[in-house]
């Protein structure tokens, strides 16, 4: 009875490219759009899981191990598991629908959420999300 | 008569989603893994699961169908007090 998909909230991709990728809702449409009929969300995902870091890599390395690749996609519930997991970065203003019309702004919002989730990844917190799905 | 219900996986999930299930009940042949998936849905949404003692064949008949019932799910309780009756003595 409790609405559980709202922004923040972590979630796994069941289909479409990104499958078993993790995600964050940025935005819920429960009701649909008028071009998407359904439930659907805004979600930034990792694309690319940042490399486990060790303690005797060099900072260069770690570096380099650190980097997160980042995408932005609209997904049907239906296509999502949600999790008991949330992920409290603020990517409002960054990931908005709009940023999907065009290439330019899309670039750009995946550039600062890139900036956002690395640095979310090197405080060590919410380590469950920058982990990959084994499966 | 009065009240509201869903049968099956799959409205039983969207009624999930959208908050609007009020009680799920689940046959005891379900696959483990719909059954997990469920419950864990049901955790997220704050939402009791009741354990059907008894398959899908006779949840079925429970319902009144002349189908098989794994899972249903209790949007709107009507006159019936088993919302209040059933989490309680679980």
């Amino acid at each position: 009875m409790v609405k559980f998909l709202k922004p923040n909230k972590a979630v796994i991709l069941l289909q479409g490219r990104y499958a078993g990728r993790k995600g964050v809702i940025v935005k819920a449409f429960d009701d649909g759009t008028r071009d998407r009929a359904y439930g659907h969300c805004l979600v930034a995902g990792i694309k690319k899981y940042p490399s486990k870091v060790i303690r005797k890599d060099s900072a260069k390395k770690t570096a380099k191990k650190s980097r997160v690749k980042p995408f932005v996609k609209l997904v049907n519930y239906q296509h999502l598991m949600p999790t008991r997991y949330t992920l409290d970065v603020d990517l409002k203003e960054v990931v908005t629908p709009d940023v999907l019309t065009s290439k330019d702004k899309k670039v750009t919002a995946l550039k600062e959420t890139k900036k956002r989730f690395e640095e979310r990844f090197k405080t060590g917190k919410n380590r469950w999300f920058f982990t990959k799905l084994r499966f | 008569m009065s009240g509201k219900y869903t049968l099956g996986y799959k409205t039983v999930i969207d009624t999930l989603r959208t908050s609007k299930g009020k009680l799920i009940i689940i046959s005891n042949n379900c696959p483990p893994l719909r059954k997990s998936e469920i419950e864990y849905y049901a955790m997220l949404a704050k939402v009791g699961v009741h354990h059907y003692n008894g398959n899908n064949v006779d949840l079925g008949t429970a319902c009144g169908k002349y189908f098989r019932v794994s899972c249903l799910s209790i949007i709107d309780a009507g006159d019936s007090d088993i919302i209040k009756s059933l989490p309680g003595d679980q």
